[in-house]
C-alpha cells in the first residue's frame, strides 16, 4: 500500500483535515471524501474547466491538482462562492441570463468568472473570452455565459464607483 | 499501480536535493503534466512523490548583472504579467498569453514546462531564441552543485533531456537582451489558446538599419526535440532583412526541420505552416 | 356565496415571448444539482467495462478467474452470460460481446467496491484474440469480395431506403444546368460534458429501477427489457439531471443492460460511469455518409429536380445512425421547391464506430449538400441569387413530394430578413470579385438555409404526450408530465405556459418528469418537439383545469364561467379585470365543500400528423420550418484558418414562447454546427479512435464563438402552442453550409468532405493556386 498522506486545509471557510492517498487528486477528495459534487469531472485533463476550484485565490483544475498540494492552503468550491444571502451576484447573472442549460459544466465556468470579475473590474467582453477560454461547455455556445458576464462587471463596476 | 512510499514536500533545496540524490523520485510542481501523464499510463511515479512547489527562493523574476533569471517555479500566468518580461523580453511574454487556459497557466510553472521536453512546450521555443541556459542543482559530497546548460543542448528527445534523475532544475537564465533586440514568436492556431502547438516559429536579433545581427531561430513541433534553426540563422545572420534574404531562409528552414506526421497535422502542413510562420514573423521583425 | 370585492383591478399580462429564467438554474449555478454523475446509493458497486481495443476478431479465449479472485471484486460478466440478450433496432447488438466487431466492443464487465478496483480487475482478464480482416469504409464494406460481418446480412447491407417522385431522365433532359457533386460528412460526437452513466438496482420482486440518462424514458423500458431478458414493465426509469444528451440518449447503449445485468449477479446498485476516454470511443456518433447529389435548374433558375444516392457507414451495429435517411430525403425532396426527385440510400456494415442519432439527425448531413448545391446553381443562373432562393422557396399551403403539407411557410421572409440584415448581395458580389486579388487574407459571406420537422415527426406509432396537471389547495400546480428535461429548457417553457393559463406566479409551478411509474407518456426529447407536443399538452391540461375551477367560480358567484378568467392568482372579470376571489381560497371552497372536488386533470394530446410508413408517403409532422444563416468569415489563405466574424440568423419559429430559451438554443445548435463545419473529427484509422480527447478533439471555445444577429419570424404554427414551432436543431444544420459557401466566395475552394480544418483549407488553397500557375 501506498502511504497515505494527512492534510489540513481551509475549504470554503472552515479548517478541514484528510488522509489521502498521494496520487488522490483534488477533484477525487473534494468529490468523494466531502461530498462536494457541485465541482465535476468532465475531461481528468485539464482541457474543459468543469472541475475549476479556487486556490489561494487563484483558479486551476482541479483534476490535475495533486490534493497532497492542498495542504494548508485556502480552497475555494463553487458551494462556497455563495453567500449568507444566497447566490452571489454572477451567479444570480448567470441565473438571469439564462446563461444554464444542462449546467453541468456551469460550476467551473462561474468559478472561472467568478474569478475574472474579481481580479479585473473593468474586465471586457472580449477578456472574458480569452479568460473562459479553458471552459468547455456544449449546450450554450458561450453567448449567454458572455451575457452574463457583461452584466455581473457592470452591476460591479457601478457598486464601487 | 506503482506503491508510493513517501511524499514530500520539502521547504528547502538543499532538502529537496538531498532527497533526490538517492534516484528514484518523481517530482512535480503544478502537476499539470504529470497527472495527465500518469493518468494516461504514459508516464510511471517513482516510489517516492515530491512536490516541490514550497521550495523557498525557487521563484520569482529577477535581473542582476544584465542577466534575467527566471525561478524554476514561476508560473506562466507570472511570465504573463510581468512587467520586467514585458519590458526586456516581450516574446516570452508573447508565448505565455498562448499557452494553454487561464487555470493550467495559474498552476503550471517554467522550470516544469521544460523539464516537461515536449517538442511543443510552448515556453521553449521563446527561450531558446533567448538563448537561455538552464541551471541545474543536485547534492553531493554534503554541498549542492551546480551545472549550467544551454537550453539548445538540453533536449536529446521527446519527453528526454540531459538532466540527470538526481538533478533538479532551479532556474533560465538569459542576458537581458539589448535594445535593439526583436523578437517574435507565432504558433498556430486557429484557438488564441488550448492547443497543442501544429508549428511554433520564435525569431529574435538585434535588429538595426535593417540588418540582423546574432540572428536566433528556433521551431517547436517539427522535430523530436524544440530546436535552434542553425541553417535558417546563417541565412539571415548579418543580412538585410530583404525579400531575398527571407527567400533564403525560407529554403534553409527545410534542412533544420523534420517534421512528421501525427493526429494534429501532416509533415506537409507542418512544412507548409513552418514556412508560413517564418516569413510572417521575419516581415514582423522587419517592420519593427 | 357573493364575495365582496375591493381590491383593484389585476390586467391581462401575457407571458408569450417573455424571457423566463430555467426554474432549475439557480441549483446549477451553485452546484447544488446532483448530476446522475453524482449520485452514490448506499451499498453502490462500480461497474467497469473491457473494451476490445481491436476493430475486428474472435475471441479465442477468455479468463476472468483472477479478477473474480481480486478482493472487492463481486461480480465479472462476460459474452457468455449476456448470449442471446439480444437488443437495438434490428436486434444485432449484445451487452457483452463473443466477437468483436469495432474497438469499443464491450468483452467484459466487473462490478467491484471502487473504480480503482475494477480497474485493476479488468487488467487482470486475459483475453487471446484472433484478429480478422476488417471493413472501414462502406465503399470497401459493399465490395462483393468484402470480408463479411455478419452471417445474416449478406453484403454487409444493413439498412435501406427509397423514394421516388417524378420522371428524372426528363427532368434531366429539360434542365439547362445540373451540378453533380459527392459530399463526405465525417464521423462527429455529442460530447456531453457528463459522461455516459447507468446505475441500476433490482428488486426482490425482480424489479429493475434503473436511473439513467435517457431522452426517451418510455420507449426506452421497450429497447432495454431483451437486452436483461424481462419485461418492459418490469422496469421503472428514473431520469436525474443530466450533462448533457443531444441525441445521443435516444437509445439503448450497451453499458445501460451491462449495469443492470451487473445489478442482478450481485443483489446491489451498481453504478457505471464512463471516463472522457471511454466516452469518446463508446458513445454513439453522428452518421458519416457520402452523399452523391444532383440538382438540376433551368435558365431562368427554376429547380427541376434532383437526387440523392447515399451510402452510409453503418458502423458495427445498427442504432438510430442508419434511419437518418427518414429525414435525408425528406430535406432532399423539400429543401426548396424541387418537382422531381429521386433518392436512395444503403447503410453498410463496418468495423467502425456506430451512429446514433445526434441533433439535426440527418439533416446535418444533407443540407451541407444541398445548400452547397443551391450556392452552385446560384453562381450558374444569370439571377441575383438572393432571387434564385426566393424564385424556389415554397409558400404557405405547398405539399412537398413526400406529402409534408407546409401550412405556414415562411421561407421567403426568413430570406429576406437575413440577406437584407447582413446585406449579402452586395457583399457575395464584392468578396467574389476580389477572390484572384493579392491578399492573404479574405473575406466571404455565405448563405444557407434548411427545412426541418417543427412539430414532432411521427416515426413511431405515437408522437403523442401525457399530461397530469394538479392545483392543490394553495394554487400551487404541479404539472406531472412525460416531457424529459435534457438542458434544453423545457422546464422553464411547461411553467410559463401554465402561469399564463392559471394567471399563477412562475415560482408556483413545479414539475414532475423524471419518473416512468409517475409520469405518462412521451416518446421523448427528439424532432425539435418537445415545446410544441409538450408545450399543447401541457395548455390543454391548463384550460381543462381552468375551465373546472371558472365552472366552480360560476357556482360560487353567479357569474358566467366565460365571464371570469384566471389572472394574478385570482379569479377576476375578464372584461374589468375586477378580482372575485383567490385562486387558493377558491380550490379550498371547492375542496371543502359538500360535493368535494380536487383540480386535478388528465390529458393525452397526440399532434394531428401521419405516421410515416413505408412509402415515406405522408405529412409525418404538425409543422415544418425554415432557417436561414448568413455567415462572414476570414480566411487566412496561407493558414488555412477561418475566423466566423458574423452570424445572421433568420428562423420562422412559429411564435416565440420562452425568449431566453429559444436564443440559448439558437446559440447553442450554431456552437454544435460551428464545430462541425470547423474543427470536430474523429479521426479513425483502421476503425481505431485515434484522438479520444479533448485536446485532440476539437469543441468551439469561448474566443471562437462570432457575434450573432437573431431575426425570429414569427408565422404563427395553427396546431403549435400560441402558434410556437419545435426550434431547436435547426440552428446546428444550417450553419456548416453557409460556412462553406462563404469559404468559396472568398476563396473558390469548395469543400465537400467537412471539416472545413485549417490544413484541409490550406491544402485546397494551394493545389488550386499550383493548378492556375
Amino acid at each position: 500500500m501506498s502511504v497515505a498522506i494527512e492534510i489540513s486545509f481551509t475549504l470554503n471557510g472552515r479548517l478541514v483535515s484528510a488522509r489521502i492517498p498521494p496520487t488522490m487528486k483534488t477533484l477525487t477528495m473534494l468529490r468523494d471524501r466531502f461530498g462536494l459534487s457541485g465541482t465535476k469531472y468532465a475531461c481528468g485533463e485539464g482541457e474543459c474547466g468543469a472541475c475549476t476550484i479556487r486556490v489561494d485565490g487563484k483558479t486551476q483544475n482541479s483534476c490535475l491538482m495533486f490534493a497532497a498540494d492542498c495542504d494548508g492552503r485556502d480552497i475555494v468550491t463553487i458551494e462556497g462562492l455563495k453567500t449568507p444571502t444566497g447566490m452571489n451576484p454572477v451567479q444570480k447573472a448567470f441565473v438571469e441570463h439564462g446563461a444554464v442549460q444542462c449546467g453541468f459544466c456551469m460550476p467551473g465556468m462561474i468559478m472561472q468568472a467568478d474569478y475574472l470579475i474579481a481580479n479585473n473590474p473593468h474586465l471586457t467582453r472580449q477578456e472574458a473570452q480569452r479568460g473562459l477560454e479553458g471552459n468547455l461547455c456544449r449546450c450554450t455556445g458561450y453567448t449567454k455565459v458572455l451575457d452574463a458576464v457583461e452584466s455581473a462587471v457592470e452591476q460591479k463596476c457601478c457598486g464601487q464607483c | 499501480m506503482q506503491e508510493i512510499t513517501s511524499y514530500l514536500a520539502p521547504r528547502s533545496l538543499d532538502e529537496a536535493l538531498q532527497a533526490m540524490a538517492t534516484g528514484d523520485v518523481t517530482v512535480f510542481c503544478g502537476g499539470t503534466d504529470l497527472a495527465p501523464q500518469t493518468e494516461a499510463g504514459v508516464r510511471r511515479y517513482s516510489t517516492r512523490l515530491m512536490n516541490i512547489r514550497r521550495i523557498e527562493n525557487l521563484d520569482g523574476i529577477e535581473e542582476k548583472d544584465g542577466v534575467i533569471r527566471i525561478g524554476a517555479l514561476t508560473t506562466i500566468s507570472e511570465i504573463r504579467r510581468h512587467p520586467l518580461i514585458a519590458g526586456a523580453a516581450p516574446i516570452l511574454a508573447e508565448a505565455a498569453e498562448h499557452f494553454a487556459s487561464d487555470q493550467i497557466r495559474n498552476v503550471a510553472s517554467i522550470g516544469g514546462n521544460i523539464c516537461n521536453a515536449s517538442p511543443a512546450g510552448d515556453m521553449i521555443n521563446p527561450l531558446l531564441v533567448l538563448d537561455a541556459a538552464v541551471e541545474l542543482a543536485s547534492w553531493a559530497d554534503g554541498a549542492q552543485q551546480k551545472r549550467r546548460v544551454p537550453l539548445e543542448h538540453f533536449f536529446t528527445s521527446p519527453q528526454r533531456t540531459v538532466k540527470r534523475a538526481d538533478e533538479l532544475l532551479t532556474s533560465v537564465t538569459f542576458r537581458k537582451p539589448a535594445a535593439d533586440f526583436v523578437g517574435r514568436f507565432r504558433k498556430s492556431g486557429p484557438r488564441p489558446a488550448l492547443e497543442i502547438s501544429t508549428v511554433s516559429v520564435g525569431v529574435g536579433g538585434n535588429f538595426s538599419g535593417g540588418v540582423l545581427r546574432n540572428a536566433r531561430v528556433a521551431f517547436g513541433s517539427v522535430a523530436p526535440t524544440p530546436l535552434r534553426a542553425r541553417h535558417v540563422e546563417a541565412a539571415l545572420e548579418g543580412c538585410k532583412l530583404n525579400a531575398d534574404v527571407i527567400s533564403a531562409a525560407l529554403v534553409a528552414a527545410r534542412s533544420d526541420a523534420k517534421p512528421i506526421d501525427d493526429v494534429r497535422a501532416s509533415a506537409w502542413y507542418r512544412s507548409h505552416l513552418l514556412e508560413v510562420f517564418l516569413e510572417e514573423v521575419l516581415h514582423h521583425v522587419r517592420g519593427n | 356565496m357573493e364575495q365582496k370585492v375591493t381590491a383593484s383591478t389585476i390586467e391581462k399580462k401575457s407571458l408569450i415571448g417573455q424571457r423566463i429564467k430555467k426554474p432549475d438554474a439557480p441549483d446549477k449555478a451553485t452546484g447544488k444539482t446532483r448530476y446522475i454523475n453524482d449520485m452514490v446509493l448506499p451499498q453502490m458497486l462500480h461497474g467497469k467495462v473491457l473494451f476490445a481495443g481491436r476493430p475486428h476478431a474472435r475471441i479465442v479465449r477468455i479468463d476472468t478467474a483472477a479478477a473474480a479472485r481480486l478482493p472487492g471484486v463481486h461480480a465479472v460478466l462476460t459474452g457468455k452470460d449476456t448470449a442471446g440478450l439480444n437488443f437495438g433496432f434490428v436486434r444485432d447488438n449484445v451487452p457483452l460481446k463473443n466477437i468483436v466487431r469495432c474497438e469499443h466492443d464491450e468483452i467484459a464487465a466487473v462490478a467491484a467496491e471502487s473504480e480503482d478496483v475494477a480497474r485493476q480487475a479488468l487488467k487482470l482478464i486475459e483475453v487471446e484474440y484472433e484478429d480478422l480482416p476488417g471493413v472501414f469504409t462502406p465503399e470497401a464494406g459493399a465490395k462483393a469480395d468484402a470480408p463479411l460481418i455478419r452471417d445474416n446480412f449478406p453484403g454487409n447491407k444493413s439498412l435501406s431506403f427509397e423514394f421516388r417522385h417524378g420522371d428524372v431522365a426528363a427532368a434531366e433532359a429539360a434542365s439547362d444546368f445540373i451540378v453533380d457533386s459527392v459530399f463526405r460528412p465525417h464521423h462527429v460526437t455529442h460530447c456531453c460534458m457528463g459522461t455516459s452513466c447507468a446505475i441500476a438496482d433490482f428488486d426482490d420482486n425482480g424489479k429493475l429501477t434503473i436511473w439513467t440518462q435517457t431522452q426517451y424514458p418510455y420507449n426506452y423500458k421497450m429497447d432495454l427489457a431483451p437486452a436483461l431478458g424481462i419485461q418492459p414493465g418490469d422496469i421503472r426509469v428514473i431520469q436525474p439531471p443530466v450533462g448533457g444528451a443531444f441525441g445521443s440518449k435516444l437509445d439503448v447503449y450497451p453499458y445501460e443492460p451491462i449495469a443492470a445485468l451487473l445489478a442482478k449477479k450481485t443483489g446491489r446498485p451498481v453504478k457505471v460511469m464512463y471516463s472522457r476516454e471511454e466516452e469518446f470511443k463508446a458513445s454513439p456518433t453522428r452518421q458519416p455518409a457520402i452523399i452523391h447529389m444532383r440538382t438540376g435548374c433551368r435558365r431562368d433558375g427554376t429547380l427541376t429536380f434532383r437526387t440523392a444516392d447515399v451510402l452510409l457507414d453503418n458502423g458495427a451495429y445498427t442504432s438510430w445512425g442508419p434511419t437518418i435517411p427518414v429525414i435525408m430525403m425528406r430535406t432532399t425532396s423539400g429543401h426548396y421547391r424541387v418537382p422531381v426527385v429521386d433518392f436512395k440510400a444503403q447503410a453498410i456494415y463496418t468495423n467502425n464506430p456506430y451512429a446514433g442519432s445526434f441533433r439535426g439527425y440527418g439533416n446535418v448531413q444533407t443540407t451541407y449538400a444541398t445548400a452547397q448545391q443551391m450556392d452552385m446553381l446560384a453562381d450558374m443562373v444569370d439571377l441575383d441569387p438572393l432571387e434564385f432562393h426566393i424564385k424556389n422557396a415554397q409558400k404557405s399551403g405547398e405539399i412537398t413530394p413526400q406529402k409534408s403539407f407546409l401550412r405556414e411557410c415562411v421561407l421567403a421572409e426568413c430570406l429576406e430578413t437575413a440577406a437584407k440584415a447582413s446585406d449579402y448581395s452586395k457583399k457575395r458580389k464584392e468578396y467574389a470579385a476580389l477572390r484572384g486579388a493579392p491578399g492573404r487574407f479574405k473575406k466571404g459571406i455565405g448563405l444557407a438555409s434548411s427545412i426541418h420537422n417543427a412539430g414532432g415527426a411521427k416515426i413511431h406509432k405515437s408522437d403523442g404526450i401525457g399530461t397530469i396537471l394538479k392545483v392543490d389547495d394553495y394554487a400551487r400546480v404541479t404539472v406531472i408530465t412525460g416531457a424529459s428535461e435534457i438542458g434544453q429548457g423545457i422546464d422553464a417553457v411547461i411553467t410559463l405556459i401554465v402561469a399564463e393559463e392559471l394567471g399563477v406566479p412562475l415560482e408556483h409551478v413545479t414539475l414532475v418528469n423524471n419518473d416512468s411509474d409517475i409520469a405518462p407518456w412521451d416518446v421523448g426529447v427528439h424532432a425539435s418537439r418537445t415545446t410544441f407536443i409538450a408545450g399543447n399538452g401541457t395548455r390543454r391540461a391548463a384550460r381543462k383545469a381552468k375551465a373546472q375551477i371558472l365552472q366552480a367560480a360560476e357556482k360560487f358567484f353567479g357569474e358566467p364561467a366565460d365571464t371570469l378568467e384566471l389572472r394574478g392568482g385570482s379569479v377576476v372579470r375578464e372584461q374589468c379585470g375586477t378580482p372575485l376571489i383567490k385562486l387558493d381560497r377558491l380550490l379550498r371552497q371547492m375542496h371543502f365543500q359538500d360535493e368535494p372536488e380536487l383540480v386535478m386533470v388528465t390529458d393525452y394530446y397526440e399532434p394531428k400528423s401521419e405516421p410515416e410508413g413505408a412509402a415515406h408517403l405522408s405529412d409525418h409532422s404538425a409543422a415544418y420550418s425554415h432557417a436561414v444563416h448568413i455567415a462572414e468569415i476570414t480566411v487566412d489563405t496561407l493558414t488555412g484558418e477561418i475566423r466566423v466574424d458574423r452570424v445572421t440568423v433568420a428562423q420562422d419559429v412559429g411564435r416565440v414562447i420562452n425568449r431566453l430559451g429559444l436564443e440559448g438554443q439558437v446559440e447553442g445548435g450554431i456552437a454544435i454546427g460551428l464545430g462541425y463545419a470547423l474543427s470536430e473529427n474523429m479521426q479513425l484509422e483502421r476503425g481505431i479512435l485515434k484522438n479520444s480527447c479533448f485536446r485532440d478533439y476539437k469543441l468551439i471555445t469561448a474566443p471562437e464563438m462570432p457575434p450573432l444577429e437573431m431575426h425570429f419570424i414569427e408565422s404563427d404554427c395553427a396546431e403549435g402552442p400560441y402558434g410556437a414551432k419545435g426550434v431547436s436543431e435547426l440552428p446546428t444544420i444550417v450553419i456548416a453550409p453557409a460556412i462553406a459557401n462563404a469559404l468559396y466566395n472568398a476563396t473558390g475552394v469548395r469543400i465537400f468532405d467537412p471539416p472545413l480544418a485549417p490544413e484541409k483549407v490550406a491544402r485546397a488553397i494551394a493545389e488550386m493556386r499550383q493548378r492556375k500557375l
